[in-house]
């Protein structure tokens, strides 16, 4: 009871990070993901091109797009609007307008392996394919599996107005045209000089620089190991050399028919007649408002 | 201020509405829908399966199958496990174990209409029309639930047809009440015999519950204080849509959601060249989600 007493203190006076239950504003605009799909980079990219003026590192990105697993209600709601809020949320009805990026999982996977290294949740000899069983069955993030995560804001939103899908491997190959479809989503005036800034601000060699030197001052990588980098590989494809094939398996006898509609390639055969593959079909292609 | 501190005060004694800050429990199963879908009707089924010694009443449901949105956090703490709880929350991963219930969001929509009287969230003389285009934008629904749409997409996709959710229609209910009871046993693990089926199935049929409403609706927490000239527990019945809402009506509800309505199985009336491919769609798919 002690212990809730204080929590509810913290809470009134507004100190407590509100995490999913923030207070939303109609205005709100989110960048959304599952951890490790390319959350971090979307936000500097967007950063650096709604806000030129102010380039963005590691000191100032939790303000420039606030993530309120780090920020209290009470700087929260003092934001100038609308805010561009950071967000690894499940499907919460109360998000109007969401830039939802997607990674491939099987990348996924194996950058969240690293990153729990690096948070020191598992050693660094954990077996990866015990990983995988545990990223497929959604216990190793609070924010539901890969799947849930994506699946429900997909069916609730895909094809509708307030919803952008990017694709972190369209990001990798061309970051400037992928951000002129989030300039057109927010409504921002583009010039070719304004875009081209903000992915030479936010490059993958520009952030390792801005880690090196400030690692310390941000939320996510403090008080985590410094040899294992927060912006680590920033590429597509390493789970091939990067995982086991029987983890693969899993991650695609899960998701394949996620990953199918998604473009990525699965290893092995898909499963494509369950309720799930024609779903996808019904929802994605079906009426829309 | 006086008000911050009641809501402390309330939070430290547990006193706060359960809902979203469920402390959920790895044994709980969840019997969930959107609001007029036949939930309560499915509490009780499943509440009478569990309890065969202590039949189902509108005074001893909350302890039975408690309800996580009109509950405290500590009434909730205190109900022993395994516990089975009712919400109408839209998608939610710490759910381990789920029995969806879905029904035909133009019933959904009729049903609603008349609750909303019931409760006093609008006057009698709002137009149904009006309060049809509310219920597709959500606007009068509580964003605990989302929209029809996004309440039931939400869950179907997540968990599709993945072991420990189980989907139901409400409209297969009322036409095959044994097999989908014997369905609700059988995920719940429970073995009954064709008897105690019969039993439940009495124990839970809408007159009996009507009854119920009439004599201990001051007893529930979701029909006291409400108009009782308005019934909590309606007509119980498929597709009054057809002949008490306008085509207007009908077709914004289909334009809305028409793809998830044929991939569940209800038939579209407003057609659409776009909405006949997805029908066909559907019909493979609802074949083998029945096999």
């Amino acid at each position: 009871m002690m212990q809730r007493l204080v929590r509810g203190m913290r809470r009134a006076l507004g100190l407590h990070h509100p995490g999913r239950n923030l207070e939303v504003w109609p205005d709100d605009i989110f960048i959304l993901s599952f951890p490790k799909s390319g959350n971090t980079w979307s936000r500097f990219l967007i950063a650096n091109l709604v806000y030129p003026e102010t380039p963005a590192d590691f000191s100032n990105i939790n303000r420039l797009t606030p993530d309120p697993e780090a920020l209290s209600k009470r700087e929260l709601a003092r934001m100038p609007r609308p805010r561009i809020i950071k967000s690894h949320q499940y499907f919460d009805p109360r998000y109007k307008r969401v830039i939802y990026i997607v990674r491939d999982p099987r990348d996924v996977a194996l950058s969240q392996f690293h990153f729990h290294r690096k948070r020191g949740l598992i050693d660094d000899g954990y077996s990866q394919e015990k990983f995988v069983s545990r990223f497929v069955a959604g216990e190793t993030s609070p924010y539901g599996s890969w799947g849930e995560n994506l699946a429900g804001w997909l069916a609730t939103r895909q094809n509708r107005p307030g919803f952008l899908l990017l694709r972190y491997e369209d990001m990798l190959e061309d970051a400037a045209r992928e951000l002129n479809k989030v300039g057109s989503f927010l409504g921002i005036p583009l010039g070719a000089e304004r875009v081209a800034n903000a992915v030479r601000r936010s490059t993958v060699d520009e952030m390792r620089k801005l880690e090196k030197s400030q690692a310390h001052l941000w939320s996510s990588t403090q008080s985590t190991r410094q040899d294992v980098p927060f912006v680590r590989a920033a590429k597509a494809g390493g789970w091939k050399t990067g995982l086991p094939e029987a983890a693969v398996a899993q991650l695609e006898g899960a998701w394949g028919h996620l990953m199918t509609y998604l473009g990525y390639e699965l290893l092995f055969p898909a499963k494509t007649t369950d309720f799930d593959s024609q779903f996808v079909e019904a929802l994605l292609h079906g009426p829309s408002r | 201020m006086i008000y911050g501190i009641k809501r402390v005060l309330n939070y430290a004694l547990g006193r706060d509405i359960a809902g979203h800050t469920l402390a959920v429990r790895p044994d709980d199963t969840f019997i969930v829908s959107y609001p007029r879908s036949g939930n309560t009707w499915t509490r009780f089924l499943v509440a009478n399966l569990l309890h065969p010694q202590e039949a189902a009443t509108f005074a001893n449901i909350e302890r039975l199958v408690p309800d996580a949105e009109a509950q405290s956090s500590r009434y909730m703490l205190r109900i022993p496990s395994p516990r089975t709880i009712k919400s109408h929350s839209y998608f939610d991963p710490r759910y381990p174990r789920v029995i969806y219930i879905v029904r035909d969001p133009r019933d959904v929509a009729l049903s609603y209409y008349d609750f909303s009287r019931k409760y006093g969230h609008i006057e009698d003389s709002y137009p149904l029309e009006r309060y049809i285009g509310d219920f597709v934008t959500g606007r009068l629904s509580s964003a605990d639930w989302g929209t029809w749409g996004e309440n039931v997409a939400s869950w179907a996709f997540a968990r599709g047809a993945r072991p420990g959710f189980l989907l139901l229609r409400y409209e297969d209910m009322k036409a095959l009440p044994d097999r989908e009871l014997t369905r609700i046993a059988k995920f719940l693990g429970i073995p009954a015999s064709p008897n105690q089926l019969q039993t439940i199935l009495d124990r839970s049929s809408a007159d009996r519950m009507r009854e119920m409403e009439r004599t201990q609706g001051k007893d529930w927490v979701s029909t006291k204080d409400k108009r009782s000239d308005i019934p909590f527990i309606r007509t119980a019945s498929v597709g009054g849509w057809k002949n008490q809402l306008r085509p207007e009506s009908v077709a914004e509800i289909e334009s809305a959601w028409g793809n998830i309505m044929v991939h569940l199985g209800y038939e579209l009336v407003t057609h659409t060249a776009e909405s006949r491919v997805t029908q066909l769609a559907g019909e493979t798919v609802l074949g083998e989600q029945r096999g």
